[in-house]
């Protein structure tokens, strides 16, 4: 519990300016942090062997990045589903009620008891609950949008304007037509030699050591 | 701690990044031909793999010989039996409630048919490659819309002599109506009949055709099967696009004739699109029901996967919504525009008796199936799609019972039978429905279960639903 | 045989200097289009021409927004925006004055305006229908058109928001339609459809305007990191503004990649391409492709309540919803023809994203939901004789058809001709295979759409229940200004888009290309490949 704890600091110290981090695992020569290593392929199927490769010899903290989303990438990267539906699905019944909650207030509650006197209009009563139904769907609608986009970008700790990748030339390449997977230094299985090894081995074109900057 | 070594040279080669314009060399010389036909030689070879492949062998994709044939004649004769009762019934009880039944039990199964028929054509038109492995039970449901069209005939021929049953606008109670005076150019029996003969000529030869001179779309699949000539997929397509065309001129005007009509004051423009809505959401329940049985006595195996169950399910999801959006409009509109000739309509089904029936069809056809089917799990189980389908169908019969119930015993005065009715209902649905069953069994082991030589359908046994 | 060498003839194809189906020496499709026109149901026709890479995708995409801007562009640009600055001076003519100066009467209330705010309204759904339902029915070739549809949405919602915001005279009491209780403690009445508009509108508005974003995330990311790489390898250029006779104006100082790398930056939330992220990014994109999908419906579906909640003739029928939202489609669907298909031309390389194939697949949907709106007319005109109410008839008749009677009934039949029997040429597959015929039909289908907003809404209130509140409408020069400049802020932003944004959802472009599969089990076949064959 308490090493989790201390993780997520660190995982928050990360992404935060600021904050303490955690103590890096591995430092280069002249001091500075290694966030990982980062191996490029440039076909489809190459990096999906070399991930189910990567996932085999019992990485976490690893991820690939590529152009488009590859179909099935979760079972390759051994990965579970997202959330992310039931998240959304909440938001959206709180979107409902809280619809059918505003118009039943304003149009029926607060004018049988409050000050606001109660007005029918073509003989629809004040609680006819038919007339709710088109808002009430529609702030549904609203809310589960927000959750969807806002929710993604939540659980994938976005934005994010930098990160230790950016500084290579070769990853920046990954929103063209390159694949890399790059292993962290903080996976507990990482070791710089066998990692380079590893990803060579899984058919690697280039290896490259990624350090950050501060 | 541990300090690592950190190389010289930083990265791979040297990244080229440009503006457009910049020129890649040519990719090799690609190996796919884009070439717009296959030559007939690469086909056979397909067709071979196909006849070879091991999910395709004959105790997958065919039920055994004189499968189904227990069962199909026990349906039979419960429905035969089902429907002698209906009559003496009719005799003995109350011939318009007779006929209430009977014609529910009929609408939901040309419901289904008609649905079904709908969505082999639309798929033609689509070219969804998935749908090849559902697409026969669909076929097989479609291609028996003569059941209930001429289960119909008796309705129609009962109405016209008697004057009017549950079509009271054939009699002379309401002589002299300003307002059917008005409609007799379309409310009259003979224009009546003549429709009803022409719906039933487009619908069975859109769906079977004319033996040996017009190919129906379901017809085309099944002598794919034996030809296994590629062509004919485009053929159906073809056909679909003009085939909807007639479906969408025929299907509102026939409900039109025998749903609307019965209140002859009553008129909804949606009321094509509200029957046309419930119908294809009965025929991807009554499909999801037929797989789900032929994968529980282990056929299709590996053929109708969990892929294939997932986008069904879609498919349910979405016309039971569909059916939700059409209904509630037609409802909303009707009820918001409060003008008598048609609130009569709602105002006679949301009140009094038939008001917890209402309730009934809102939660059972549309809240639950919406929370039910919404989940993967759902959608992606065989029982699971199944047991929804039979929800649904049942939910679709109700709707029907809404429809066409109340308009048994309107005359002022006149006190329903109250619970003691059901019964008569119960007999004269499950009569037409286990008549019908026993007509599809014997359709659906009369033949290959799929489409066994589609162009597609190599591709829709890999078909796979990512995210 | 050419006898340029295929390198030559792929250079200039990249370049934008020739356009063509294939390589000399491959062209195999002679007779069939670009080769796209498959008609082989055994062969899938390709979704990308001409062999792509994923490298020359992402160059032909970016460089629209990258490249200097072409002349065409600034021919096209400057008219727009001067007419949109126009719309907006007749905007702000119509406040300070009242409106008054618009040509809407006691009998006719609703008029120009709110037929301006369906039409617009309408444009925008092929944008949702094209993102969400073809998404969901697995239509791969949607990628061609997704994102300049969706683009088209946003722009088409702006134009449709001001007619309603503008019309209710005293702008500044705009408040009234939230819930803020007032001075006298009175709520918004919540039973009034213009009150769903409110609610509807502003929903689609923002669910549209997040759907696209979310699309162009990555797409923005990528032009952040080509921007990024050209500065940091010193192949940056300086601004370059073209001019007439293929010269250029150089600015030496000014290097539009900072800028770019900048403002796409800070706009792609520092996407990283990261699978993890695509996971759960696919997820939250179905999700709103799902819910996307009942909106739209729900959307058009409010707009016609509008209308249909009324009891007035011509107005209340309950086939509204679905032919309100078969004719936003229809309209939206004519629009994205309508503009793409010039683009096309104009555009180097697009023509191997926006295949013949895709034209024709969006002449189908033309043709189906032409007749869905055929459809809905035929059945309004059968109920309207059925329902035996004579006010409804005589709405038809009087009103509409009949040009003995109808002072309107030259737009009643402008709007049959043009939607109903203009794009029933696409039954001939000849034609609707022809982007010049597709483009024409589109444009009457664009017309007939505004007109039939037009007939429904002026024809059925200009004459009413008694002789004595007949009257007529006609509209004001501030009116029609008003709408052509609607017609220019649609423009303007659309232009701007397509010279800064990613015109192709490169992303999801690069999915749907055959080197994208992880698991292509099959080698030398040659001529199986690409064909159902290659699934074993």
């Amino acid at each position: 519990m308490a090493s989790r704890l201390s993780e997520m600091k660190g995982m928050i110290g990360d992404y935060l300016p600021g904050l303490p981090r955690s103590a890096p695992r591995f430092v280069t020569e002249d001091g500075t942090r290694v966030f990982g290593v980062i191996a490029t392929f440039s076909t489809t199927p190459a990096v999906v062997h070399a991930a189910e490769l990567v996932r085999d010899a019992g990485y976490r903290k690893w991820d690939l990045n590529s152009p488009f989303p590859i179909h099935d990438i979760e079972n390759s990267m051994g990965f579970r589903k997202t959330q992310l539906p039931y998240h959304v699905f909440g938001a959206a019944m709180f979107g409902v009620l809280l619809a059918a909650a505003l118009q039943w207030f304003t149009n029926h509650f607060d004018y049988q008891t409050g000050e606001g006197f109660g007005y029918i209009v073509q003989g629809k009563p004040t609680s006819a609950w038919e007339a709710y139904v088109p808002i009430m769907f529609e702030l549904g609608v609203l809310h589960a949008a927000f959750a969807a986009l806002f929710g993604m970008l939540m659980l994938n700790g976005l934005p994010r304007w930098n990160h230790p990748l950016f500084s290579s030339e070769s990853f920046l390449r990954t929103s063209d037509d390159r694949f890399v997977i790059g292993i962290e230094a903080n996976d507990p299985s990482f070791d710089p030699e066998a990692t380079k090894r590893l990803l060579e081995e899984a058919g690697a074109e280039t290896v490259e050591l990624i350090e950050e900057d501060a | 701690m541990t300090h690592v070594h950190v190389h010289e040279e930083h990265g791979g080669p040297r990244i080229e990044s440009g503006y457009s314009g910049v020129v890649t060399p040519p990719p090799p010389a690609a190996d796919h031909g884009e070439g717009p036909v296959m030559t007939d030689a690469a086909y056979q070879k397909y067709l071979d793999k196909l006849a070879a492949h091991p999910l395709l062998r004959d105790d997958n994709v065919r039920l055994a010989e004189g499968a189904g044939k227990g069962i199909g004649a026990v349906l039979m004769g419960v429905g035969l039996i089902g429907l002698a009762l209906t009559v003496l019934l009719a005799f003995v009880f109350n011939t318009t409630h007779a006929l209430a039944a009977y014609e529910v039990g009929v609408f939901t199964v040309l419901a289904c048919c008609l649905g079904a028929l709908f969505l082999v054509m639309l798929l033609n038109m689509l070219n969804a490659y998935w749908t090849a492995t559902i697409r026969r039970q669909l076929e097989n449901i479609a291609s028996l819309v003569w059941v209930p069209w001429l289960l119909l005939l008796p309705v129609a021929v009962i109405e016209v002599v008697s004057g009017g049953v549950l079509l009271r606008w054939m009699g002379d109670e309401y002589a002299g109506n300003v307002l059917l005076e008005h409609k007799a150019a379309f409310l009259n029996w003979f224009g009546f009949l003549v429709r009803y003969a022409i719906y039933g000529v487009i619908w069975i030869v859109l769906a079977n055709g004319v033996l040996g001179v017009i190919p129906g779309v379901c017809s085309l699949s099944r002598e794919q099967d034996i030809t296994g000539d590629r062509w004919l997929t485009r053929r159906a397509r073809r056909m679909s696009g003009f085939g909807l065309l007639l479906f969408a001129l025929s299907v509102p005007l026939a409900s039109f004739d025998f749903l609307m009509s019965m209140d002859f004051r009553f008129f909804s423009t949606m009321w094509g699109v509200y029957i046309f809505a419930g119908a294809v959401m009965s025929a991807i329940a009554l499909t999801a029901i037929v797989l789900s049985v032929l994968r529980t006595f282990g056929r299709l195996t590996g053929v109708v996967t969990a892929e294939h169950y997932h986008d069904l399910g879609k498919l349910m999801f979405a016309f039971t919504v569909f059916w939700a959006y059409v209904a509630f409009s037609q409802y909303f509109l009707i009820w918001y525009g409060n003008i008598p000739e048609e609130t009569n309509y709602f105002l006679h089904r949301t009140t009094g008796d038939w008001q917890p029936l209402a309730t009934i069809i809102v939660i059972g056809h549309f809240i639950v199936p919406f929370f039910l089917l919404i989940t993967r799990k759902t959608k992606r189980n065989t029982l699971g799609l199944g047991l929804m389908g039979a929800f649904l169908l049942v939910m679709q019969i109700l709707d029907l019972v809404f429809i066409i119930r109340p308009m048994v015993y309107v005359e002022p005065g006149v006190e329903g039978p109250g619970y003691v009715g059901w019964a008569l209902d119960a007999v004269g649905v499950i009569g037409v429905l286990a008549l019908f069953g026993g007509a599809l069994i014997a359709k659906i082991a009369s033949g290959p279960l799929i489409p066994l030589r589609d162009p597609r359908l190599a591709k829709a046994l890999k078909h796979k639903n990512y995210v | 045989m050419s006898s340029i060498h295929p390198d030559q003839v792929t250079a200039e194809r990249l370049a934008g200097l020739r356009s063509g189906a294939n390589v000399p020496g491959a062209d195999v499709n002679t007779g069939l289009g670009d080769g796209t026109l498959v008609e082989d149901p055994a062969v899938e026709s390709p979704l990308v021409l001409g062999r792509r890479s994923f490298k020359d995708v992402t160059n032909i995409v970016c460089g629209y927004a990258e490249n200097p801007a072409p002349l065409w562009w600034w021919l096209a640009f400057i008219p727009a925006a001067s007419i949109a600055g126009l719309g907006t001076l007749m905007i702000l003519y119509l406040i300070v004055t009242g409106v008054g100066v618009w040509g809407l009467n006691n009998q006719v209330d609703w008029a120009w305006d709110i037929t301006n705010f369906v039409f617009w309204i309408g444009i925008g759904h092929a944008g949702t229908l094209i993102s969400a339902i073809l998404c969901l029915l697995k239509q791969k070739w949607r990628t061609a058109v997704n994102r300049s549809a969706e683009a088209m949405t946003i722009f088409a919602v702006v134009c449709a928001g001001i007619f309603p915001g503008i019309h209710v005279g005293r702008v500044w009491f705009a408040w009234f339609l939230f819930p803020i209780p007032n001075y006298n403690w009175i709520w918004p009445n919540f039973r009034s459809p213009l009150l769903w508009d409110v609610f509807a509108v502003s929903t689609y508005a923002t669910v549209s305007l997040l759907f696209w974003y979310m699309g162009m995330i990555p797409d923005l990311a990528t032009l952040r990191d080509r921007a990024d790489l050209r500065l940091r390898q010193g192949t940056s250029k300086p601004l370059a503004l073209a001019m007439p006779g293929g010269k250029a104006l150089v600015f030496p100082l000014v290097k539009p990649d900072m800028i770019r790398a900048y403002v796409y930056g800070l706009l792609s939330l520092g996407w990283r391409f990261s699978s993890r992220h695509w996971h759960r990014y696919e997820a939250a994109y179905l999700i709103l492709a799902g819910i996307s999908t009942p909106l739209v419906l729900s959307v058009h579906s409010i707009v016609s309540f509008d209308f249909a909640t009324s009891v007035l003739p011509g107005w209340h029928t309950t086939i509204f919803p679905p032919y309100f939202v078969a004719g936003a489609v229809f309209g939206g669907f004519a629009m994205v023809l309508f503009l793409l298909i010039p683009l096309r031309e104009l555009l180097p390389n697009f023509k191997d994203l926006l295949t013949l194939r895709h034209l024709e697949n969006m002449a189908k949907i033309l043709l189906l939901t032409g007749m869905m709106v055929g459809f809905a007319y035929a059945t309004e005109f059968f109920i309207a004789w059925y329902g035996a109410n004579e006010f409804e008839w005589a709405v038809f008749i009087n009103n509409r058809v009949n040009p003995a009677e109808a002072p309107y009934a030259w737009a009643y039949w402008t709007m049959i001709f043009c939607n109903v029997i203009s794009p029933q040429v696409f039954w001939v597959r000849a034609l609707r295979q022809n982007p010049a015929v597709i483009w024409v039909v589109a444009g009457f289908v664009t017309v007939g759409m505004w007109f039939e907003r037009f007939v429904i809404i002026v024809t059925s209130l200009h004459r009413a229940w008694l002789p004595g509140e007949w009257g007529m409408f006609w509209p004001t020069w501030v009116d029609i200004l008003t709408f052509v400049g609607s017609c220019g802020i649609f423009m303007t932003l659309f232009l701007l888009f397509v010279k800064f944004l990613p015109t192709f959802a490169l992303a999801e472009l690069k999915a749907v290309m055959p080197q994208a599969d992880p698991h292509p089990d099959h080698h030398d076949e040659g001529e199986t490949k690409r064909n159902p064959g290659e699934a074993f």
